[in-house]
């Protein structure tokens, strides 16, 4: 759990300065930062158990 | 047929962005508090220095040009790139030697890698931060 809090940590802190320099007004960006947080659990999610299954 | 040409204007940068964007590097932040960004600075200086301070606190290590026992000299610059991108923390910390040491007990943290992760990503969010700093004071982003 706690390896997944730190994942949580780490996408808020990127997707704040992604979504704070990217688009024009501020709904866009906060819909950007939180799309750049989604991805960043999702992919780290995927990669994951992709992980798991390769024994090496 | 009438030809219309487009003719493009590149205006020259002015000097005064080059200096914000030194000091958006040397302190995260600051690049943006002086241009009156307040919320831009808090949220990407403070996400650096959070950053920056969190990965420390994991027992991080940051990387310089003298190569550690079993690697080269070589495979530290890159890390070292991005930790440098901290400005004055990174050479504050190498001046104080804080996060610079090959500590094998500190190496066994099961927060070590991540700590590292932490103080990488540090110097590179302080890249954007700078370069988006640099735009603002350069008229090339509103």
């Amino acid at each position: 759990m706690r390896h997944f809090l730190v994942m949580c940590l780490f996408a808020a802190i990127a997707s704040v300065v992604f979504g704070a320099m990217a688009k024009d007004d501020n709904r866009e960006r906060w819909l950007y930062g939180l799309k750049v947080f989604a991805e960043f659990i999702v992919i780290g999610l995927a990669l994951g158990w992709l992980l798991y299954f390769i024994p090496w | 047929m009438v030809k219309t040409e487009r003719v493009e204007v590149i205006e020259p940068t002015p000097g005064n962005a080059w200096m914000i964007g030194a000091v958006a590097w040397f302190v995260p932040g600051l690049g943006h508090a002086l241009q009156k960004r307040w919320i831009r600075a808090a949220l990407m200086g403070g996400a650096v220095w959070f950053s920056f301070f969190i990965g420390l606190q994991m027992g991080g290590h940051m990387f310089d040009l003298s190569a550690s026992e079993g690697s080269s000299t070589i495979l530290q610059v890159p890390p070292m790139i991005a930790n440098i991108g901290t400005g004055a923390l990174y050479i504050v910390s190498w001046l104080l030697g804080i996060g610079f040491a090959d500590d094998p007990v500190q190496a066994a943290r099961a927060t070590y890698e991540y700590g590292n992760t932490f103080l990488l990503i540090a110097g590179l969010l302080n890249y954007l931060t700078m370069l988006d700093a640099f735009d603002i004071a350069a008229g090339r982003k509103p």
